[in-house]
């Protein structure tokens, strides 16, 4: 099972990537609604991937991407940005940032899977 | 009378048959010696000539005549060296005209002498007043006011002239006699002097600058002011030193140099100074090669800058808030329709996919209102970089597999079955190709055919799609490109588009130095094309390359 911690402050879209998540059967995903109780989760919880959105209040995904690779658990982990505003220039900006990846939204739920797990490949490799 | 006029110009000039002359000549020399109290200046003088005929008898003793008529010879020469004096009759021809007048309107004395004196007048508007003055002088009054005058080489004279009517001794009015003095040039120097003024109140800078030295000849108290140049200071500068000044300022001066090279009269453009957006408009002002001047405007635009920065902000702001509850709904609905909560009855099924496809609709919109957004603020990133035509059309092709499936078209590629190496922007070439395609796709037929074809003519390249649809009606063939183009015979909604596609199309071609366009036949079927600048990669083309990322 991947581990898979998602960040994300709409509680409607928290419960729609959980239920396409779990679909695939393949991750075992933690869910929380601000970059802070990110941190504190990370104290004790160490993930395989990251999702992050982009725009949230109080910390937003940038920051809290920040404070995470200063923890050394999780310098490496592959973090993808989910965002509203997909321009290419915000893309580029993400993965200029740390961002492995960034899924635009509205993202399709079917295909969410796939493309994390791209994204983790493309780590590895 | 006969030794002043063998020494006096005037009277020369005036001739002695004249009886006219004689009566308001003599008069004029009474008043001007025994009567100083009389002397007026200039026009004034002439204006009491109506009373000759009663001081004539007043002044008999013959010594004092000579004494007077000597007086009178130095001031009528004073006179007629300042005014222009004519008289004319009661039919308004000239009969007498003096030194000066001939020598200022360049005619002789027998181009005017028996001619109408309209022949001085040089528009309807100097017919207005002769009517005016016409009016005055039948009524037996003096007018005085500015008259333009026509000079024989075409040339306007102004005057500040003083009409007094002449009657005969039975009161019956014989004509008039006009004293005019020259007030052209004071009359420039007003309006130059007012021109100033108003260009001192400026909001905007202003430069004039000598073409051949390229030095500051005028500046305004906003110029001076962002320059921190003084009245004094700024004319010993040079357009270099204002581009030493301020590095923002090298495309003014590029742009003054290009305008006296290409002879040109005027440019537009914006540029910022010290951090300050501008907009320059530069008018090359020729007069003649040693007084060519360039006429240098800067309007600060900062505040039109942070309106429209405000205005990007909240679309893109407003697009953002759209997509996040857009995000719940489709992926909602793509959960539903995947049959992850279980199966769906039938008709269920069919209700949620028209709800899904609206809603993909309504994400491709705020897409393209977000394009449409950065390429008019002129935002939108470009990625020029190696790419290959043949590659870009297989991708597009490839891409919309599953539109060409769904309305039963048969693609043709032509042209492709090499590479065609250039530099672009892949991603925005493959959405034109795409928004083609996907267009040529909806407006088929079953079965129908398109075709795209590549074609390599001299330095350009030529894309193009071509459907056998129902052809662009003439009437909507002008707003092809129009944003939300209220077409006839398309709906919009049925064909899934947005309306923004081809005019964001044109924007990318245009940004990416091409141009965009399409031929179309009623019931035969629709090409668009776009043709790119194609040049074969050498070192110019780096810095081609490097211009247009700076442009842009």
């Amino acid at each position: 099972m991947i581990k898979l911690l998602h960040v994300e402050d709409d509680p409607d879209i928290r419960d729609i990537a959980m239920m396409a998540l779990e679909i695939s059967g393949e991750f075992s995903v933690i869910q929380c609604e601000s970059g802070q109780a990110a941190l504190e989760q990370l104290a004790h919880y160490t993930p395989d991937v990251v999702l992050l959105d982009v725009m949230m209040p109080g910390m937003t995904g940038r920051q809290t991407l920040e404070h995470m690779r200063k923890l050394p658990q999780m310098a490496e982990v592959p973090a993808i940005f989910m965002t509203a505003r997909a321009q290419q220039s915000d893309i580029e900006e993400l993965r200029a940032y740390g961002g492995t990846e960034v899924i635009s939204k509205p993202f399709d739920p079917m295909t969410l899977t796939d493309q994390i797990k791209r994204a983790m490949e493309l780590i590895v490799a | 009378m006969a030794d002043i006029s063998s020494n006096n110009n005037f009277a020369l000039a005036f001739g002695t048959g004249t009886v006219a002359a004689t009566g308001w000549y003599a008069g004029a020399t009474a008043l001007l010696t025994g009567h100083a109290d009389y002397f007026v200046p200039i026009g004034g003088a002439i204006a009491i000539a109506g009373l000759i005929p009663a001081l004539l008898h007043r002044n008999s003793a013959r010594k004092q005549s000579r004494i007077a008529n000597l007086a009178l010879t130095q001031r009528l020469n004073v006179l007629d060296r300042h005014l222009m004096v004519n008289v004319v009759d009661n039919k308004h021809v000239l009969t007498e005209v003096n030194d000066h007048l001939v020598h200022v309107t360049g005619f002789s004395r027998n181009e005017l002498i028996g001619y109408p004196v309209k022949k001085l007048f040089c528009n309807d508007k100097g017919q207005t007043k002769a009517d005016e003055i016409r009016a005055a002088l039948i009524r037996g009054e003096t007018w005085q006011g500015e008259t333009p005058l026509r000079c024989k080489d075409g040339s306007l004279l102004f005057t500040q002239t003083t009409v007094i009517p002449l009657f005969n001794e039975r009161g019956e009015w014989t004509g008039s006699i006009s004293a005019r003095s020259d007030i052209t040039r004071t009359k420039k120097l007003m309006a130059e002097h007012e021109t100033m003024d108003t260009l001192e109140e400026l909001r905007d800078d202003i430069w004039i600058v000598d073409a051949e030295s390229e030095k500051i000849t005028y500046m305004n108290r906003a110029a001076m002011r962002r320059t921190d140049w003084t009245n004094r200071s700024y004319k010993s500068k040079t357009l270099s030193d204002v581009m030493a000044k301020d590095r923002g300022a090298k495309a003014i001066v590029t742009a003054c140099r290009e305008l006296k090279e290409t002879g040109e009269g005027m440019t537009h453009f914006e540029t910022s100074l010290k951090g300050v957006p501008f907009l320059v408009s530069i008018k090359f002002l020729r007069v003649n090669s040693a007084e060519d001047r360039f006429l240098v405007m800067l309007n600060d635009i900062s505040d039109r800058h942070a309106e429209e920065q405000k205005k990007s902000d909240f679309i893109a702001m407003v697009s953002h808030e759209l997509r996040s509850p857009l995000t719940s709904i489709k992926g909602s609905m793509g959960l539903l329709l995947s049959n992850a909560t279980g199966e769906l009855p039938p008709k269920a099924l069919a209700l949620l996919e028209i709800a899904h496809r609206n809603a993909d609709r309504l994400v491709l919109i705020i897409n393209d209102i977000l394009d449409l957004e950065k390429i008019s603020a002129g935002r939108m990133d470009f990625d020029l970089q190696d790419a290959d035509m043949a590659e870009l059309i297989r991708e597009t092709n490839h891409a919309t597999e599953m539109m060409q499936q769904r309305y039963a078209i048969k693609l043709e590629t032509t042209g492709i079955d090499h590479p065609i190496p250039l530099q672009t922007d892949s991603t925005r070439i493959i959405q034109v190709l795409t928004n083609f395609l996907s267009n040529a796709c909806k407006f088929s037929k079953p079965n129908g055919k398109i075709i795209v074809d590549v074609h390599q003519q001299e330095n350009q390249l030529r894309v193009s799609v071509t459907d056998e649809g129902p052809g662009i009606p003439v009437s909507d063939q002008h707003k092809i490109f129009e944003r939300f183009a209220d077409l006839e015979n398309s709906d919009r909604s049925a064909k899934g588009g947005t309306g923004l596609g081809l005019s964001i199309c044109k924007a990318i071609v245009e940004s990416l130095g091409g141009t965009i366009g399409f031929e179309t036949e009623e019931n035969v079927g629709t090409t668009f094309y776009f043709v790119l600048p194609h040049f074969v990669r050498t070192d110019a083309s780096d810095q081609r390359e490097e211009e247009f990322r700076e442009a842009s």
